[in-house]
C-alpha cells in the first residue's frame, strides 16, 4: 500500500505541521489513509498522536499543510467523522437510549430511531441496559455506550484515542472484537491511537509509527483478520517487531 | 409492633412530634406568655383555618410570582455569565458586590420606585433571590466537563442543540439547589415585604399578633409559615425528581 500517494485515498495528510506555542508538536507529516481501513497510531508519549487525531477530527487546525477527507479541506469537524474519546464522555443525564439516538436527533435522521436504536443497542449486548444511566453501568458496558454512540450514525471515519486503556483484559479483548466487527461491516475508516502493542496488532490492518522527527514509519500487519490472532505466531512476531522500532526511536 | 415503631421512627411526623416536645419543655422552663404552650397554638391554628389560609394564599403567591421572575432573569444571565468571557469580566465584580448586600436596604428606594402595593413586595423579593439564581447557574455551566462540549463539537451541534442537549441539562442540579436556598430566603424575607401597605399575608399576620402581643396568634402565624415551607420545598422535591431523575437515582444507588 502507497501511503503518501495523493490518489483517491480516504484521508490525505499533506506536509502538517502543529506547535502548541513554541512547542512543535507535528513536524511534516503526509499520509494517506483508504476507505474501510483499520490504521493504529502508535508511539512514545507526548510524541503528537492524540493530537494528529485532533488534527484530522477537525477539533484543531494546521499551522501548515492541510488534511483532506474525501477530497475536501477538513476546516472543522464533519459529520461523518466519528470520534471515541479516551474518557469516553457520556453525559450523567442521559440514559443509553437517549445517548445513542441523540445523534440521529441532532442531524435530523427522525424517521425510525427507536427501531435503529434498539437494534444497534442488542448488537453490541446493551439492550437489557436502555434505560440506565452511566453510573448504573459497568466500565465496559459504558464503553460500549458510548461505541453506539458512534455507530449510530454510520460514520465514514471512526477515529479512538486509547478507547479500550481502563479496561480489564477480559473486556478489552471483547470491546476489540466488537469494535472490529462494527467497523468491518460498515466499511469505516477506523484510527486509533494506542500504548498497547497487542491492541495494535489486533486492531490495525496498517500501524503507524510516529517518530520523534514527525515522520512516520509504516508497518503492514500480517496477522490482521486471521482466526484467534493471538494463538498465532506471526501476532507474537508482529509485536515483538514494534517492540524493537519503538525502542529504537527511543534511543 | 416493631415495624409500626420504626416507621413512626423513620417518618417525618417524628421529627414534628420531636419538635412540640422541645417547644412544650422550652414553655415549660421559661414560663412566659412570650412562648406560648404548644397545645394553646394549636388550637388556635384550628380555631382560625380560613384566616391563615388567606395570609398563607397571599404570600405564596407572591413567593410564586418572584421565583418565577428570578428565574426568568436568573437563568439567563447566569449562563451568560458563564459562557460570555466579556460579561463575566463586566459583571462579575458587580455580582460580588451586590450579593453580599442586605437587600432589604433598598426596600425604601423600591417603595419609592414601585409603590406600596404587590409590585415593590415582589420586587424585593426578586432582588433578595436573583443573584442566588444568577450564581448557582453560572457554577453550574462553568463546572461542565470540558469533554462534554468536545463531544458535542464532534456531532457538529448547532448552538440551539448545543444548549439543549449540554447546557441546560447539566446546570439543573444546580439550579435545583439555588432554588431550594431562594425559596428559603424568600419565605423568611416575606417578614419584611409585608410589613406596610397590607393586610394579607403570613408576614403581616404575625407582625400584626406580635404588635397586639398575642403571642399565640403569632406562633400560629409561624407555624403556617413552616407549613408553607414544607409544601414549596415537597413540590420542589417533586419537580427535581421529575426534571433530573439521574440525581435521584445515583442517590438511591448511594443509599
Amino acid at each position: 500500500m502507497d501511503h503518501s500517494s495523493l490518489e483517491q485515498n480516504h484521508i490525505q495528510l499533506d506536509h502538517i505541521s502543529f506547535s502548541f506555542g513554541e512547542t512543535v508538536v507535528i513536524r511534516d507529516i503526509s499520509i494517506a489513509l483508504q476507505r474501510g481501513g483499520a490504521y493504529a497510531l502508535i508511539g512514545k508519549s507526548g510524541i503528537g498522536k492524540s493530537t494528529l487525531l485532533n488534527l484530522i477530527a477537525g477539533f484543531l487546525k494546521p499551522d501548515s499543510g492541510q488534511v483532506t477527507i474525501e477530497g475536501k479541506q477538513v476546516t472543522g469537524p464533519r459529520e461523518q467523522t466519528a470520534f471515541l474519546f479516551q474518557e469516553l464522555g457520556l453525559f450523567p443525564w442521559q440514559t443509553v437510549f437517549q445517548a445513542v439516538a441523540m445523534p440521529l436527533k441532532i442531524h435530523g435522521n427522525t424517521s425510525d430511531i427507536p427501531a435503529r436504536v434498539l437494534s444497534l443497542l442488542a448488537e453490541l449486548h446493551l439492550d437489557q441496559h436502555k434505560d440506565k444511566y452511566p453510573h448504573q453501568l459497568s466500565g465496559g458496558e459504558r464503553q460500549r455506550v458510548a461505541l453506539a454512540r458512534t455507530l449510530v450514525g454510520n460514520p465514514d471515519l471512526l477515529l479512538m484515542d486509547e478507547p479500550t486503556s481502563a479496561l480489564d483484559a477480559m473486556t478489552k479483548e471483547e470491546l476489540q472484537s466488537l469494535i472490529l466487527r462494527q467497523t468491518q461491516a460498515r466499511n469505516t475508516t477506523l484510527l486509533f491511537v494506542t500504548h498497547d502493542i497487542e491492541e495494535a496488532v489486533l486492531l490495525g490492518q496498517t500501524i503507524l509509527v510516529l517518530n520523534e522527527d514527525g515522520p512516520l514509519s509504516y508497518l503492514e500487519n500480517p496477522c490482521f483478520g486471521i482466526q484467534n490472532p493471538r494463538e498465532s505466531l506471526a501476532f507474537y512476531d508482529e509485536t515483538i517487531q514494534i517492540r524493537t522500532l519503538l525502542r529504537v526511536e527511543s534511543r | 409492633m416493631k415495624q409500626f415503631l420504626k416507621r413512626l421512627l423513620s417518618s417525618q411526623l417524628m421529627g414534628f412530634v420531636c419538635f412540640l416536645f422541645v417547644w412544650q419543655v422550652l414553655h415549660l422552663l421559661l414560663n412566659t406568655h412570650t412562648v406560648p404552650s404548644p397545645l394553646d397554638t394549636i388550637a388556635c391554628f384550628f380555631s382560625i383555618p380560613f384566616v391563615l389560609l388567606k395570609h398563607a394564599g397571599a404570600s405564596i403567591l407572591r413567593v410564586v410570582v418572584a421565583v418565577a421572575l428570578s428565574l426568568l432573569l436568573g437563568i439567563p444571565a447566569g449562563i451568560l455569565l458563564a459562557v460570555n468571557k466579556t460579561i463575566k469580566r463586566l459583571f462579575s465584580p458587580l455580582l460580588y458586590f451586590l450579593y453580599p448586600i442586605p437587600k432589604i436596604a433598598f426596600l425604601p428606594v423600591f417603595m419609592l420606585l414601585f409603590g406600596l402595593g404587590n409590585p415593590s413586595k415582589i420586587i424585593l423579593i426578586i432582588f433578595i433571590i436573583v443573584f442566588q439564581i444568577m450564581l448557582s447557574v453560572r457554577d453550574g455551566v462553568a463546572q461542565i466537563n470540558p469533554i462534554y462540549f468536545q463531544v458535542m463539537d464532534s456531532f457538529c451541534v448547532s448552538p440551539r442543540q448545543r444548549y439543549r442537549y449540554l447546557i441546560v441539562p447539566a446546570m439543573l442540579p444546580n439550579l435545583f439547589s439555588g432554588l431550594r436556598i431562594s425559596i428559603g430566603i424568600s419565605l423568611a424575607s416575606l417578614f419584611f415585604a409585608e410589613n406596610y401597605a397590607t393586610q394579607f399575608g403570613i408576614g403581616y399576620f404575625i407582625l400584626s399578633a406580635w404588635t397586639k402581643m398575642d403571642y399565640v396568634e403569632m406562633f400560629s402565624g409561624i407555624l403556617m409559615l413552616g407549613f408553607i415551607g414544607i409544601l414549596l420545598f415537597n413540590l420542589l422535591d417533586r419537580l427535581e425528581s421529575v426534571c433530573v431523575p439521574w440525581q435521584r437515582r445515583s442517590v438511591d444507588n448511594r443509599n
